[in-house]
């Protein structure tokens, strides 16, 4: 149905499931830690002055990635 | 009395699924043989760990005897489960805690169907706005020091009545009721301790400001903010969103900067924070530009003052990057993950707390080393006994010595080497010396009558209020029209205030300031860095700061005389 991107490649105010999140070591454990996990519904807020990080709305709170990280997670956009 | 309670305790146990659980059974049963760790942690979470991949628990349990193979069959059911999922163990296990959440989620939280803008939503929309978000970071700045500076004044100038007025008496009538009045202690008292410590404290109220304003940003939520704003160029010099927290605090001080390093994850860009923190101007510099400020560009003093402190960011980022591409090459990095929390009114309680903590630390500082340090810098100037000018004592002599090296910074003479020299013990210090040398001894005492105790009592109280009223004026008077303080203010000059006019010329302020600001840490911060980093780094530390700080305050110097400026 949707179309697979990266999450780092949606703009604010696009929304999408994650599907998958690629990555390895400490860092990939904290992405899933803060519950960026497959099926959870992600929103792009809005991106810093300088293009980057940028921030996200899940599970009703925001969180803030670099593109480096949000790169690694595969979104489903509706 | 002591009573125990029983409580019922609710083990949630997450259900990973038959796959999982599978391993984790496996694991649990070989780990419970390893009898030492399973005794400080249950074995279920540590068979769990195991699976996730976490580092310090694998290298927990290889140290062990028996572990190793304990990890060779975590690695064998990671492996499974990759073949059977398609994924890592870690994802598998997060989305099956997610998946206990969403469910509880659902049995206990009704939400709205229409979500609606909240507050910190339109907060966010202006502070972190693409064109705004980094000139509102800048102007916050600007106004919690401007506060800070013009706001603690009042406060300054009562207390340094107080001080020198009434408890300088104070002492005095003690040691004339003790028999001691006119003897060499009541000149250690009056142009040691007093004038000295006295120094030191006029600035408590500088600091408590700096930290009042520090905490409300930090507790309102906007220090998330400032991170997600920052991180583009934090990264960009190789540091990390999260080293800006730290820098912050170095402001402050130091010391707790440094320990606040601790909340980065990654070694490498730990210690490259750490090491340029003190280029962060402290707070117990800022007297020390403050009493310059003040002497030599009163209509500008809080441009000068700012100035310094973006005159050390700067090179704080061109250290980083330095050490970065040097010292501290390669590496993984680490992520900028963070939580923007939901903005929030800061209480006055918890504003205090994060206050009294960081002060604290100061205060008690102020008060016994520097005290210590002024009694100590005492004796070395009055002694050999009866030395008529503090150049011929000890304390002369050395700073003398040191004074050569100091030479093409502008600043070779003994005066400034001595209090460059206590600087090293507390970074205030600089001051309590100079007040010494510049002006204790030749203090004499006021005459006319003695007031009384309760005179002086009176004096205090109307003292503080006025100096709230002002301070609540000088405040306001920030707001771009309104001036409550009618014209230009005439203050009067301290003392030493006074006295520095007549040593310095400006260039050899500047040059001077940016030494002080650049050089070799405070022997606290120094020993927080040993504690953090070990002895190697500490050193490192200082010998490149004084290195940096000798250069640039030279090149100031020599270039501005080039220039026909000094």
């Amino acid at each position: 149905m949707g179309e697979v991107k990266l999450l780092s490649n949606l703009k604010p105010g696009q929304k999408g499931k994650v599907i998958k999140v690629g990555g390895s070591g400490s860092t990939h454990r904290r992405i899933l830690d803060m519950g960026v996990v497959p099926g959870s519904e992600i929103e792009v807020e809005r991106v810093a002055p300088l293009a980057d990080p940028i921030e996200f709305k899940l599970l009703g709170y925001h969180l803030s990635l670099r593109k480096e990280e949000a790169q690694n997670i595969h979104v489903e956009t509706s | 009395m002591v009573v125990e309670a029983t409580v019922a305790r609710h083990v949630a146990i997450v259900d990973y699924g038959r796959e999982v659980e599978e391993e984790i059974a496996k694991l649990e049963k070989s780990i419970s043989r390893l009898n030492v760790l399973a005794e400080n942690y249950p074995a279920r979470w540590l068979a769990v760990k195991l699976l996730e991949n976490d580092n310090d628990i694998r290298k927990k349990i290889e140290s062990l005897s028996g572990g190793v193979e304990v990890i060779r069959q975590a690695d064998a059911s990671m492996a499974r489960l990759q073949d059977i999922f398609g994924d890592e163990a870690a994802t598998i296990i997060a989305d099956y805690r997610y998946g206990f959440i969403h469910g509880l989620m659902k049995q206990v939280l009704k939400k709205p169907v229409v979500e609606k803008l909240t507050t910190s939503d339109k907060i966010d929309k202006i502070v972190t706005n693409r064109v705004l978000g980094i000139p509102i970071f800048l102007l916050a700045l600007w106004v919690v020091f401007k506060v800070t500076i013009d706001g603690s004044a009042p406060f300054s100038d009562w207390l340094d009545a107080v001080i020198s007025g009434p408890i300088c008496r104070w002492g005095v009538a003690i040691l004339n009721l003790i028999g001691l009045g006119g003897t060499w202690v009541e000149s250690l008292w009056r142009d040691g301790i007093i004038a000295g410590t006295g120094g030191v404290w006029v600035f408590i109220p500088l600091l408590l400001f700096l930290y009042f304003w520090l905490a409300i940003l930090e507790d309102s939520g906007y220090m998330a903010r400032a991170a997600f704003v920052m991180d583009r160029i934090m990264h960009s010099i190789g540091l990390h969103g999260k080293s800006f927290m730290p820098m912050i605090l170095g402001w402050g001080c130091t010391v707790p900067a440094t320990y606040a390093t601790r909340t980065m994850r990654n070694e490498k860009d730990r210690l490259v924070t750490a090491e340029v923190l003190s280029l962060m101007s402290c707070g117990a510099r800022l007297p020390v530009y403050a009493l310059f400020a003040a002497a030599f560009f009163p209509d500008h003093a809080a441009w000068f003052i700012l100035g310094l402190y973006v005159f050390g960011v700067f090179w704080a980022i061109v250290m980083a990057k330095f050490f970065r591409n040097t010292v501290f090459a390669g590496g993984e990095k680490a992520p900028f993950i963070l939580e923007l929390p939901p903005y929030r009114v800061p209480t006055l309680k918890g504003v205090f707390i994060h206050m009294w903590e960081r002060s604290e630390f100061f205060l008690r500082k102020a008060t016994l080393v520097i005290m210590s340090v002024c009694v100590v810098l005492w004796f070395l100037i009055n002694m050999p006994w009866g030395v008529e000018n503090p150049r011929d004592s000890y304390f002369g002599k050395v700073s003398a010595a040191i004074a050569p090296v100091l030479a093409p910074t502008g600043n070779g003479n003994w005066q400034a080497a001595g209090a460059l020299v206590t600087g090293f013990v507390a970074k205030e210090a600089v001051i309590g010396t100079m007040s010494e040398i510049y002006v204790g001894g030749g203090g004499a005492a006021a005459a006319g009558p003695t007031p009384t105790f309760v005179d002086d009592l009176k004096e205090i109280g109307v003292g503080f209020f006025n100096a709230t009223v002002d301070s609540g004026k000088t405040i306001i008077s920030i707001i771009p029209g309104v001036n409550l303080m009618g014209g230009g203010g005439e203050e009067e000059d301290t003392a030493l205030i006074r006295a520095v006019r007549g040593y310095f010329t400006p260039l050899q302020v500047v040059s001077f300031n940016v030494f002080v600001l650049l050089y070799i840490p405070c022997m606290v911060a120094t020993a927080a860095f040993i504690s953090e980093f070990g002895l190697k780094w500490a050193l490192f530390n200082a010998g490149y700061l004084t290195g940096l700080g000798w250069i640039v305050a030279t090149l100031i110097y020599q270039i501005g005389r080039l220039l026909g400026l000094g």
